[in-house]
């Protein structure tokens, strides 16, 4: 299997913050896993998930995504970028663009600076946007304007767009954060399962274990900016599961990490 | 609001009552004058009554050249407010480049309409195109500011999941600024132009082109009848503006 993350002692300090919010974090994900960090606030849980997408700098140890190294000081190369799909808790849409502009702007990456100013999309990036609003339910909804969408409509349409960038890696943080439980189900099985059918893999953040694990295939817990739990999944019991908060804690205190 | 201690508004009102007394004592201010101009500015008013309704022509062609100065004066000026307020961005430049940007901008707005408008009488002669250029100029400055804040007033997440998802600088702008900032600029422009309407109706009187150059010239000779309807016709103007104005902002609201 080949390696989509690798970690080797990664450190991070936020400027300004006293402590860091990654400490030594080695970890290493395999194609098609789809893996849920879990741990309470402050854990760490965004910033590894921004820094995976390359939107941090600064950082000591070895980052290596999709089996390119990043570089601790520079930004990704634009080419690079593509590669790696993030879906934002804020949906961080264009609110006065329709849906498909929207999902058409996932796109961009992957054209040349011409075409992408322009908008000529190919009928591939046409397909891709129509499959992933699809994908999405939300087919329907393409000419609609984002601002005209309800709350459960605009995510569906940020996943969307991270869709039809077609990434390999598929990075979520706390995608189900604000959902009824009914809500959040469908939006974790739409992501894993989309994620499945194009062979991606998926790191998503969660503060609902149970809810969490009957999606994910692997489970990280964080405490501190460290890493105190790591377990696949099909090999835990449902009494595991329910432990599995106070199980980071325990991990947590091994590493004295609590105050 | 806080009441300040006592013995500051007590000096407050004796710097205030010294002012006003100060500007009367100054300016001729007398009461008898006041008085005697009764029967001189009924005179004037009768002199104005009815009308003179054949100066119809000079109007419409008027209106027509005020109308042409505050169209050609905006998109003067929207030609010059797109790299300046680039330029005074926040988000766009760094400090230095738009700290003095802004800086000419409110020098720019500091000026007024009809001092400009001189100048470049004087510059470039009589006419419409003194106007114009007065016009673009005196806009720019807040035409500019406010498009360097339609600029800076855009959402950023947007801007970043567009470059998460690999989109260049000049991709961003199109597909993830322009889009926020677009219907902001297009009021602001018909705010302005609005603006300059109004504005270019008075130009005229220093001779920079306008149904202003009218009133101008009948009360210079004494035509006071004429003057009367194109001072009727400038206010059914400023009205037929202030109408489209809250139509606009309906529309934009
Ligand atoms: N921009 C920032 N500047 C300074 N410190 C930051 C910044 N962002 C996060 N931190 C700090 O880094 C640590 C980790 O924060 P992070 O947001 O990654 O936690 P999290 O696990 O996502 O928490 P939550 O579950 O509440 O979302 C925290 O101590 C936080 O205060
Ligand atoms: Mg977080």
């Amino acid at each position: 299997m080949t390696r989509v993350i690798d970690l080797v002692d990664l450190s991070f300090l936020h400027s300004g913050a006293e402590l860091p919010a990654l400490n030594d974090v080695s970890l290493v994900v395999e194609a098609g896993e789809a893996v849920v960090l879990l741990g309470p606030s402050g854990a760490g849980k965004t910033t590894l998930l921004a820094l995976l997408d390359g939107r941090l700098q600064g950082w000591t140890g070895c980052v290596s995504v999709l089996g390119r190294g990043l570089a601790p000081d520079a930004p990704p190369p634009v080419a690079a970028r593509p590669d790696t799909g993030f879906i934002f808790q804020e949906f961080a849409l264009v609110e006065r663009s329709s849906v498909l502009r929207n999902v058409l702007n996932g796109r961009l990456g992957r054209m040349s600076s011409v075409a992408a100013f322009f908008g000529r999309h190919s009928e591939h990036d046409l397909d891709a946007a129509h499959q992933a609003l699809a994908d999405c339910g939300i087919g329907e909804l393409a000419h609609r304007r984002v601002d005209s969408l309800s709350g459960g409509q605009r995510q569906r349409v940020a996943i969307a767009r991270c869709l039809a960038q077609e990434p390999r890696l598929i990075l979520a943080d706390e995608p189900v954060s604000n959902l009824d439980p009914a809500r959040a189900d469908e939006i974790l099985a739409l992501i894993t399962n989309a994620a499945a059918k194009r062979g991606a893999t998926t790191v998503f953040s969660s503060h609902q274990p149970e809810l969490a694990l009957r999606f994910a295939s692997r489970a990280v817990g964080m405490a501190g900016g460290s890493v105190v739990l790591d377990r696949v999944v099909s090999a835990m019991s449902d009494a595991e599961i329910g432990a599995l908060y106070h199980d980071v804690v325990e991990g947590a205190v091994a590493l004295r990490l609590v105050q | 609001m806080i009441r300040r201690g006592g013995s500051g508004g007590f000096l407050t009102g004796v710097c205030l009552g010294a002012v006003v007394l100060w500007s009367f004592a100054t300016s001729d201010m007398e009461l008898s004058r006041l008085l005697s101009a009764g029967p001189r500015i009924g005179e004037f008013l009768g002199r104005m009554i009815p009308p003179d309704l054949t100066v119809m022509s000079e109007i419409v062609d008027g209106t027509a050249e005020t109308l042409r100065i505050a169209i050609l004066g905006t998109l003067g000026a929207v030609i010059l407010s797109v790299p300046l307020g680039l330029a005074a961005s926040e988000t766009m430049v760094p400090p230095v480049i738009y700290r003095s940007v802004r800086t000419l901008l409110a020098l720019i707005r500091a000026i007024p309409l009809l001092l400009v408008a001189m100048l470049m009488v004087g510059a470039v002669g009589l006419g419409p195109m003194p106007g114009v250029i007065a016009v673009a100029f005196h806009a720019t400055g807040m035409l500019g500011k406010f498009y360097a804040e339609a600029i800076d007033g855009v959402a950023r997440p947007p801007v970043e999941a567009l470059q998460s998802a690999g989109a260049g600088p000049l991709v961003r702008l199109r597909h993830a600024i322009w889009p926020q900032m677009a219907p902001v600029i297009a009021r602001d422009t018909i705010f302005r132009f609005e603006l300059n309407l109004r504005e270019s109706l008075i130009l005229g009187i220093v001779g920079a082109g306008g149904i202003g150059f009218y009133i101008q010239t009948y009360v210079r000779s004494f035509q006071y009848d004429k003057a009367a309807s194109v001072t009727i016709a400038v206010i059914l103007l400023v009205i037929a503006i202030e109408v489209l104005n809250v139509a606009l902002r309906k529309r934009f609201s």
